[in-house]
C-alpha cells in the first residue's frame, strides 16, 4: 500500500495493490477496513480496527476537513450500584477490570481458546544477533561521524560541524533498541541539561547536546573543543559497549514499541534536540530502528494472532507521511518548527496511529504467562 | 489589619476611595442601593450550602494545610521585586490582609461609577467564602542576601533540585513566595488569584501559576481517594491529620534544635509538577499497570487484597510475589518501623493545560506534600523512587520547596511576621 500526499489540502490518492483509487471520504473508510481487518477475531479489534480506519480516513482526507461518520458501537448496560447505571461502550459487556480477571483466570487454567502459547528464550537468540549486529554497525557509524565533528570544530568549520553533528546524533537514534541498556554511557552521550542541577550551566552537561546548544547558538568554537574530545573518547566505548548488552526477550519485544514512544515524547516535543530542532529526522531515526526490531521479530509475530499486518501497515503509512513532508520541504528534513500545522498533524496523528499497533507487539511475544499473584489471606495462611 | 494597612491596600488596589469593604456581610455590614434584592437576602442566598464553607485564615497553622484537598487549587509562585525589606513586609501583609478578606466572604460596593471597581466582580457583588484558603510560603530563594533573612532560613530549606529523571523548567521551579488558593468551586480560585495579584504588582512579580481540580467524589464511600490522570486513586495511604501527635512528629517543623524559633507552627510544602504521559499510559495493559503500582485501578486496594484502606501487608510479601518489589506503593511507603518517620502529607490536584508541541495532552498531577523536615522524609521517598517503573510514563517539569509558616494569629497579624520580628 502507498498514501501519497501530493500536497495538504488537496485531494488524496490511495494505492491498494496496483489500483490507484480516488474515492469519496466514506468509500475510503470502508475500503481501509477491509484492507486492515484481516477476519479479526473478537468484536472488540473490530471496533478498533474500525476507529483507526476512520481515523485513517480522516487524516488522508486532509487536515482541518469534517470528521469521518462516527462508528457505530454496542452499548450495553451493566449493573454496578441500584443507583448507578453504567454504559459501556466498549463492544463487550464487561468492564476492563472484569475482562483483566478473567484473563487472568484463564492464566491459571489455559485451555482451548486461551492465551497464546509462551514463546521460548530460544526463539529470540537469532532476532537480537541480527540486532546486535545491525547496532554495531550503527555505532562504528556514530564513532566516524563524532571523530569527522571532532575535526570541523578544531578547524573552526561550524556548517560541517553541525552536519556532521545531526548525522552522529541519526546514527546514534539508529541504535535504538540499546540506549535503554547502555546505562551511564548514554547519559554521557546523549544526556539532556534539565536533569542536572544546574541545567545547561552543570559541568555534567556534555555531549550531543553540549556541543549541539553551541553549534546551533553561535558559541566560538574553540570552547566546543574540549567537549567534542570527551564525546569522541566517550563514543569510542559504544561498539563494544553495544556488543555486550544483556538484551532479555520481554526487553527486546518492548523496544518495538517503545523506541518510538521515546520519540514521541522526547523528540517530536522539540525536548530532546531543542537547539538545533531535529526532532522530526530523530523520529525518523526511531522509525528505522523499530522497522529494523519488527522485520527481525517477523517471524515470531507470524501465526500470532492478526499483529503484523497492522503493525506493518502502519509503519508503512507513517514513514509514507515523513517521506511526503520531507519532499514537501525540498527533500531535506525540516525543522520541527518549520512544520507547518497541517504537517505537525499529519505527523502526530499517523504517528499516533502506529503506537497504538506496536503496543500489541509485546504482548504477542509473551515468553511466560502472566502470573497470577497469590491474595493477601493466602499468604496469611502460608505463614501460619 | 489596622486602619492603615487597610487604607494603603486600597490606594494599591488603584485608589478607588471605597468607605469600607464589607465584611461579615451575613450580619448586614454594607448597603447598596441599586441591588434588587437586599444584600442581606443576597449574602443568605450565596451562603446558602455549599458556598457557605468558610474557614478561619488566622490561627496556630494555616487553614489550607491539613483538610482534605479542595475541589479546586491554583498555585501562583510569585518573585519579590521589592527594593528593600520594609516594602516586603507590607506586600506579605497586604497579602495577608486581601487573603483574610476573600476566606471571609463580603460585598463590594461600587462607590465611584467612574472609577476602576476594587474588585473585579467576577463573583458578582457578594463574594461567598467557599471553602477558599490561601496558603502562604516561602522559597529558599527569599532568604538571600536581599533582605537580611539568611540568618533566618529554616534548617531544612533549599532550592529544589533535579532527581534523575526530572526535566525541570527553571522558569516554572521555585519563587520567592508561593500562594496555594484553593476552594470549592473554580471562579472562586480564579478571582482570588486575580485579587491577591492586584494589589502587589510592584512588589511580587507572578513567575509561575498552575491550576489544578481533583475528581468529584465518585464513591463507593465518601472516604474513597479521588482518582489522577492515571485511573488510579491517589493519596490512599495518608497519616491521620486528626491525630496532633502524628502531625507534630510528621508535619509541623521541629522545635528548637537547628530550627530558627520564627518556624514553630510551620510546615515545609513540597510542590512537583509531574506531567504525565497519558496517550503512552493508555497503552499499557491492565495487568501492567497495577503491577507498576501495586493496586488495584478499579478498587484501589492493594493487590491481593480487597478494600482501598486495607494494609498492603508487605511484610507477608517479602518476595514481592504479590505486590512487585520496585512498586510505587513499597517504595513510597514501605511501612517499615525505620520509614514511619519518613511519611508526608500528600495532596494532589489533576492539571490539563491544553498540548505539547507534538499534539499530546500536557496533563499531570500537582504534587503537594506537607512535611516537617523535606530530607527526611520527602527526598528520602523520591530516592527510592527514582528507578521505579513507572518513570517512563512521567516528567516532572516543575515545583520547587517552601516553607509555610504559622497562621496570623489575629486579625492584625500577617502570615511571615515572625520572620521579620
Amino acid at each position: 500500500m502507498d498514501i501519497l500526499f501530493p500536497n495538504c489540502d488537496d485531494y488524496v490518492t490511495l494505492v491498494f495493490g496496483n489500483d490507484p483509487v480516488t474515492p469519496p471520504r466514506r468509500a475510503v473508510l470502508s475500503v481501509a477496513a477491509v484492507r486492515f481487518g484481516r477476519t479479526p477475531r473478537n468484536p472488540p479489534a473490530v471496533v478498533a480496527i474500525a476507529i483507526a480506519a476512520a481515523t485513517l480516513a480522516a487524516l488522508l482526507a486532509g487536515c482541518g476537513s469534517s470528521s469521518p461518520e462516527p462508528v457505530a458501537r454496542s452499548i450495553r448496560t451493566i449493573g454496578a450500584h441500584p443507583d448507578i447505571t453504567v454504559e459501556e461502550v466498549t463492544g463487550g459487556h464487561l468492564s476492563v477490570q472484569q475482562e483483566a480477571a478473567i484473563a487472568m483466570e484463564r492464566t491459571k487454567n489455559p485451555g482451548p481458546g486461551g492465551d497464546l502459547q509462551p514463546l521460548h528464550a530460544e526463539d529470540f537468540v537469532k532476532p537480537v544477533a541480527e540486532y546486535r549486529r545491525y547496532s554495531e554497525r550503527e555505532a562504528k557509524a556514530v564513532q566516524r561521524h563524532v571523530e569527522s565533528l571532532q575535526g570541523d570544530i578544531a578547524a573552526g568549520d561550524v556548517g560541517a560541524a553541525k552536519r556532521d553533528w545531526l548525522d552522529a546524533y541519526d546514527h546514534y537514534l539508529r541504535l535504538g533498541a540499546a540506549y535503554g541498556a547502555l546505562g551511564t554511557l548514554d547519559e554521557q552521550i546523549d544526556g539532556n541539561s534539565g536533569r542536572l542541577p544546574d541545567g545547561v550551566h552543570d559541568p555534567d552537561f556534555t555531549g550531543l547536546h553540549r556541543i549541539e546548544m553551541g553549534l546551533w547558538t553561535g558559541e566560538p568554537t574553540a570552547g566546543l573543543r574540549s567537549p567534542a574530545a570527551y564525546l569522541a573518547r566517550r563514543v569510542a566505548h559504544l561498539q563494544v559497549a553495544v556488543r555486550r548488552i544483556a538484551i532479555s526477550p520481554l526487553t527486546y519485544a518492548t523496544r518495538a514499541h517503545e523506541i518510538l514512544e521515546d520519540a514521541q515524547r522526547d523528540m517530536l516535543s522539540g525536548v530532546d534536540a531543542p537547539w538545533s530542532g531535529a526532532g522530526l529526522r530523530a523520529t525518523v531515526d526511531s522509525l528505522a530502528a523499530t522497522e529494523f526490531v519488527v522485520r527481525t521479530l517477523k517471524p515470531l509475530l507470524n501465526g500470532r494472532g492478526s499483529t503484523v499486518e497492522p503493525v506493518e501497515n502502519e509503519l508503512a503509512r507513517f514513514r509514507a507521511v515523513v517521506d511526503s513532508v520531507r519532499r514537501e520541504h525540498g527533500g531535506a528534513w525540516p525543522a520541527l518548527g518549520a512544520l507547518t500545522q497541517c504537517q505537525r498533524e499529519r505527523v502526530d496523528g499517523s504517528l499516533g496511529a502506529l503506537l497504538q499497533r506496536l503496543d500489541d507487539v509485546p504482548g504477542a511475544l509473551e515468553v511466560k504467562r502472566t502470573k497470577p499473584y497469590p491474595t493477601i489471606a493466602e499468604q496469611r495462611r502460608e505463614r501460619q | 489589619m489596622s486602619e492603615i494597612d487597610r487604607r494603603s491596600f486600597l490606594k494599591r488596589a488603584g485608589g478607588v476611595g471605597l468607605g469600607g469593604i464589607a465584611a461579615g456581610y451575613g450580619l448586614g455590614a454594607a448597603t447598596t442601593a441599586n441591588a434588587s434584592e437586599s444584600e442581606a437576602e443576597m449574602a443568605g442566598r450565596v451562603n446558602a450550602a455549599e458556598l457557605a464553607d468558610r474557614r478561619d485564615f488566622d490561627g496556630v497553622h494555616q487553614a489550607g494545610i491539613l483538610p482534605p484537598a479542595a475541589s479546586f487549587a491554583t498555585f501562583l509562585a510569585l518573585d519579590s521585586i521589592c527594593g528593600g525589606r520594609a516594602e516586603l513586609m507590607g506586600a506579605l501583609q497586604t497579602i495577608s490582609s486581601r487573603a483574610r478578606e476573600l476566606t471571609r466572604g463580603g460585598a463590594f460596593p461600587v462607590e465611584e461609577y467612574d472609577a476602576p471597581p476594587a474588585d473585579s466582580g467576577t463573583l458578582g457583588p457578594v463574594i461567598a467564602p467557599d471553602g477558599l484558603t490561601v496558603t502562604i510560603a516561602f522559597g529558599a530563594s527569599l532568604f538571600d542576601g536581599r533582605y537580611g533573612l539568611a540568618a533566618r532560613k529554616p534548617a531544612h530549606l533549599t532550592a529544589m533540585s533535579a532527581f534523575p529523571h526530572d526535566d525541570l523548567d527553571p522558569a516554572r521551579t521555585g519563587g520567592d513566595v508561593l500562594l496555594q488558593i484553593a476552594a470549592g468551586h473554580q471562579d472562586t480560585v480564579a478571582h482570588a488569584v486575580r485579587e491577591l495579584a492586584r494589589p502587589v504588582r510592584a512588589e511580587l512579580a507572578p513567575r509561575w501559576t498552575m491550576a489544578g481540580a481533583v475528581g468529584a467524589q465518585r464513591g463507593p464511600s465518601p472516604h474513597s481517594s479521588r482518582r489522577n490522570h492515571f485511573g488510579f486513586r491517589d493519596g490512599t495511604s495518608d497519616p491521620d491529620v486528626t491525630d496532633p501527635k502524628v502531625m507534630d512528629r510528621l508535619v509541623w517543623a521541629e522545635r528548637g534544635g537547628a530550627e530558627p524559633a520564627w518556624t514553630a507552627d510551620g510546615t515545609y510544602q513540597v510542590v512537583r509538577t509531574i506531567r504525565m504521559h497519558v496517550e503512552f499510559w493508555d497503552r499499557v495493559g491492565l495487568h501492567e499497570q497495577e503491577e507498576m503500582i501495586g493496586r488495584k485501578r478499579d478498587t484501589g486496594a492493594p493487590l491481593g487484597g480487597t478494600g482501598e484502606f486495607e494494609n498492603p501487608r508487605f511484610d507477608l510479601d517479602p518476595r514481592g510475589e504479590r505486590i512487585a518489589l520496585d512498586a510505587h506503593i513499597r517504595l513510597a511507603n514501605p511501612r517499615e518501623p525505620a520509614t514511619i518517620d519518613q511519611r508526608i502529607l500528600r495532596r494532589a490536584w489533576n492539571y490539563s493545560q491544553g498540548l505539547d508541541p507534538a499534539g499530546q495532552l500536557d496533563v499531570g498531577l500537582l504534587f503537594v506534600a506537607f512535611n516537617q523536615n523535606i530530607q527526611r522524609q520527602f527526598t528520602a521517598i523520591q530516592e527510592r523512587l527514582n528507578n521505579e517503573p513507572m518513570i517512563d510514563y512521567v516528567t516532572p517539569e516543575g515545583g520547587g520547596y517552601f516553607f509555610a509558616p504559622a497562621a496570623a494569629r489575629h486579625p492584625s497579624d500577617w502570615v511571615g511576621s515572625p520572620l521579620f520580628a
